[in-house]
């Protein structure tokens, strides 16, 4: 039973589970200072990739630089994200009109809106089709670790996010910008009056949120060896789906759902066809929502 | 004459907080029963817990003998219970009219095969009762030249008619108002309590939750007291005014003013 | 209705319909006939969406559940378009229902995101079962719609017109009701109205039930006058290019939604030459829209108030 093939997946499973993890951090920092689903975080972690593939075919620097370049332009759309489809509708400075049912659904329509808009350019622009990934670039030189075979990819994706989940936990807890943030998650009005800036609060969100979801791209493009227009969506469901489980505002509820779920869909490979892995995710959502209404690790959550 | 609305040792606790603890009250049909205490008393609570909005932790409600505790908001609404809310609730996108309509509405039969045409004679007389039950309320608190006006253009003291207009045509047994004089002046506060003083005049049972003082003194037959979740005085007006708990829930005590 | 507003509407529409069987165009028919498909569409997700406030983004797989419906009631049993049509709408609205009943209790947000998973688990399920729905390859073959023997584009659009015209009453006639008016009521507060004595749950499972027959109802239509369906028309993408119409023409107006949906077909077909940029332009619209046309071209209050006029000679209240 505990056999090779088996940690094979779970090992498979939680590269997967990493990078639902970094898209969901986007998600649930966002939902906990504002409210919303932000229905374009998917299409930061496509343009990540593609930003990545263009300077990796373009100047092909170190596997390194790319993966900042591409943090700096996760961080530079999610900035543009929350100017264009967020900011306008923060029209009044107080809590009722932040959290409004109205704004919500408004912001809804719009991040889904321009989530539209950027992946059909991209398609546009680059077809519909996989692009060429230089080889050198490819997150697939298998190596091997007692009976497992991993890839680079694997490692890549290991490292990578735990610097990154480092990172956040330092600045979440040990600078005042993530104070901020962690302030006005928890009480806007009250934030404001203890004199927080909360609209540089809110930017950070989505600057660090976005960072982590450009760069899960990349890394997902490398190592898959796809990178095309709609590839964000599926992520973005499953991060969706682990920031719903981990109890909305938390985040290491968030990254624990996100690694059970990737261990699932890994798992569940071997005894449903590929086509139906998807119902995966759908089906936990949709048990989550209406069975543990306070998201399978119990924190809590506004009236559902 | 029996009671119309029995509270019998009712208790919400939200986890370690015990809002409301063993208030037990009678309200006797065609009274005008007024709720105090100081903020955070569990008033609104209370009004939550009788009209179904929040489950009661232990104890039971009664409206007129039948017990309501557990039911539905909606099933309790349809017994009887018309109300109003502390932050104005109204349906700002709708007309006033159609705003007022929603009271009687939840009592009515009609369904989705009513406006199909599927209903018959019964459904077209249940749909003139609630236009007529509208109308009147309306015209009960002088709103009738509003009708077709978009409810969110409304000024607030119109609103706050326009509110009870809603309780109102749903025809209760019971009309619980919560903080009606909220946000209004002295004069429209008098205006306001000569209303309520009217509508009891009719029959109505009144139960409302108040801040204003004057208001609570000058109408109501009846006043409770609630402080910290329990009732610690009940009685008309002046007893009330004059009683030790009371003053020391609202003041705090000798001591505690000079120590 | 004013007798004078009717006449001039029907009018209206058989002078267009004329002219368009006259054009001799069968590329406009085909147009005319999509536009009206999801006119109804539109209406009916404006009548959970925008009467009763239940925000879903999965109405397209409905669509879907009424389009294989049809087709495998018409090319598995033999059964003629007109006994399919109505077991398709009546289909749809069972699954709407079993849908409704668990999730109804979620607001707004997470009611949404749990129509959108809905509606993708539905498209997965169609696509995998090939040996029921036979997968991505679709069904053809589906029967085309025959009237006593008569067959062609031209009963394609008449029959396709009615039904429109039927569903439009309906739609019509719950959202101006005091029916209609309860399920508004949910929308502005549905705790408010839950205390004012309605059963906000079971209206919106009513109302989301409704929804969902119509969708069926034009499911049936799509697939027996293209004579092809495949999962593709389902998709998520289709469940937002509805909503689109829904917001452009009006959230919460009949005629709102006849106005969104027809801009919103007939206006790419006239952009022919960029065919490929209809889903950003689907995306911007819709963007735009929100942002400076919130209440849409001919939102709930202007369509309400145009209605009211119509029926003020009777009274104030919804009645005849």
């Amino acid at each position: 039973m505990f056999d090779v093939h088996f940690l094979q997946q779970i090992v498979n499973g939680l590269s997967l589970g990493l990078v639902y993890a970094l898209v969901a951090i986007g998600f649930t920092l966002i939902f906990g200072v504002l409210n919303v689903v932000n229905f374009a975080h998917g299409e930061v972690y496509t343009i990540g990739a593609f930003a990545g593939l263009l300077l990796i075919t373009s100047v092909a620097p170190p596997l390194f630089a790319v993966l900042l370049v591409v943090a700096a332009v996760g961080a530079l759309t999610g900035f543009g994200l929350e100017r264009l489809a967020f900011k306008p509708f923060r029209r009044f400075r107080d809590e009722a009109s932040i959290k409004s049912r109205a704004m919500r659904e408004a912001t809804l329509l719009s991040s889904l809106a321009l989530s539209i808009v950027a992946r059909e350019v991209l398609d546009l622009a680059f077809g519909g089709e996989m692009q060429v990934i230089p080889q050198s670039y490819l997150l697939q030189k298998p190596i091997m670790i007692g009976g497992l075979a991993l890839t680079d990819g694997n490692l890549v994706i290991l490292g990578a996010s735990v610097v990154m989940l480092a990172g956040l936990q330092w600045m979440l807890y040990r600078t005042r910008t993530g104070l901020a943030i962690r302030a006005v998650s928890n009480n806007v009005l009250g934030a404001q009056f203890v004199g927080i800036n909360t609209e540089r609060a809110i930017i950070a969100t989505f600057l660090v949120g976005s960072m982590l979801g450009g760069v899960a791209g990349i890394m997902v493009g490398l190592y898959d060896g796809s990178i095309f227009p709609y590839m964000g969506f599926g992520p973005a469901v499953k991060a969706f789906v682990a920031m719903v489980m981990g109890g909305l505002s938390s985040i290491p509820g968030a990254v624990i759902s996100a690694l059970i779920l990737g261990v699932a869909e890994s798992v569940a490979t071997d005894f449903v066809s590929a086509g139906w892995k998807d119902l995966i995710a759908y089906g936990f959502l949709v048990v989550t929502l209406i069975f543990f209404p306070r998201g399978i690790f119990g924190y809590s959550r506004e009236r559902v | 004459m029996s009671a119309l609305l029995e509270i019998e040792a009712v208790t919400r606790r939200f986890g370690g907080l015990t809002a409301v603890d063993a208030v037990s009250a009678a309200i006797q049909p065609g009274t005008l029963v007024g709720l105090i205490g100081p903020n955070g008393a569990g008033k609104t609570t209370l009004f939550n817990l009788i009209s179904g909005v929040t489950p009661v932790t232990s104890g039971t409600i009664r409206l007129a003998g039948e017990p309501i505790t557990g039911l539905e908001p909606y099933q309790i609404a349809r017994r009887g219970i018309g109300r109003t809310f502390q932050n104005l609730r109204i349906f700002p996108n709708m007309t006033v009219f159609d705003n007022v309509s929603v009271g009687p509405l939840g009592h009515a039969r009609n369904g989705w095969w009513e406006p199909l045409g599927l209903g018959g004679a019964r459904a077209a007389a249940e749909r003139e009762q609630v236009t007529k039950s509208a109308r009147e309320a309306l015209e009960r608190v002088g709103l009738s030249s509003e009708a077709n006006e978009l409810a969110a253009n409304l000024s607030y003291g119109k609103r706050k008619y326009l509110e009870i207009a809603r309780a109102l045509a749903g025809r209760p047994r019971l009309l619980i108002l919560d903080e009606p004089a909220a946000g209004l002046n002295e004069r429209e506060t008098a205006a306001l309590a000569r209303f309520i003083r009217e509508l009891n005049g009719e029959g109505l049972t009144v139960l409302l939750v108040e801040h204003d003082m004057s208001l609570v003194m000058e109408i109501c037959q009846r006043v409770m007291v609630l402080a910290s979740g329990r009732k610690i005085a009940d009685g008309t007006p002046v007893e009330v005014q004059r009683d030790p708990a009371v003053l020391a829930a609202y003041l705090g005590t000798e001591e505690e003013a000079h120590g | 209705m004013k007798p004078l507003a009717l006449i001039g509407g029907i009018v209206a529409i058989a002078a267009v319909t004329a002219a368009l069987l006259l054009s001799g165009s069968s590329y406009a028919v085909q147009v005319a006939i999509t536009a009206l498909i999801f006119v109804i569409l539109t209406a009916s997700l404006n009548l959970v969406t925008g009467t009763a406030g239940l925000m879903t983004l999965g109405h397209a797989a409905f669509y879907g559940i009424g389009a294989y419906t049809a087709a495998l009631l018409s090319t598995k049993l033999g059964l003629s378009f007109w006994v399919a049509l109505p077991l398709a709408g009546l289909v749809t609205a069972f699954f709407g229902f079993l849908v409704a009943l668990p999730t109804m209790r979620l607001t707004s947000i997470y009611f949404a995101v749990a129509t959108l998973a809905i509606g993708e688990m539905i498209v997965v399920a169609i696509t995998n079962w090939t040996g029921f729905t036979r997968g991505p390859m679709g069904i053809r073959g589906i029967p085309t719609i025959s009237v006593f023997g008569y067959e062609g584009l031209t009963v394609n659009l008449l029959v396709v017109l009615a039904a429109t015209l039927v569903s439009m009453w309906a739609i019509w006639r719950l959202t101006h009701s005091y029916y209609g008016n309860g399920l508004r009521a949910l929308r502005e507060d549905d705790q408010c109205a839950e205390a004012m004595g309605l059963n906000a749950v079971r209206l919106k499972i009513e109302a989301f039930t409704i929804a969902c027959f119509f969708a069926g109802v034009a499911g049936a239509l799509f697939a027996h006058t293209s004579g092809y369906i495949s999962p593709e028309s389902f998709r998520f993408g289709e469940s937002i290019l509805l909503l689109t119409m829904a917001v452009v023409g009006g959230l919460g107006s009949v005629p709102g939604s006849a106005i969104g949906a027809i801009i919103l077909i007939v206006l790419p077909e006239l952009l022919r030459g960029a065919g490929n940029v209809r889903m950003v332009a689907v995306g911007a619209v819709l963007f735009l829209c929100i942002l400076f046309l919130p209440k849409g071209l001919f939102g709930e209050v202007s369509a309400l108030a145009f209605a009211r006029n119509q029926l003020r000679r009777a009274g104030l209240g919804w009645s005849r």
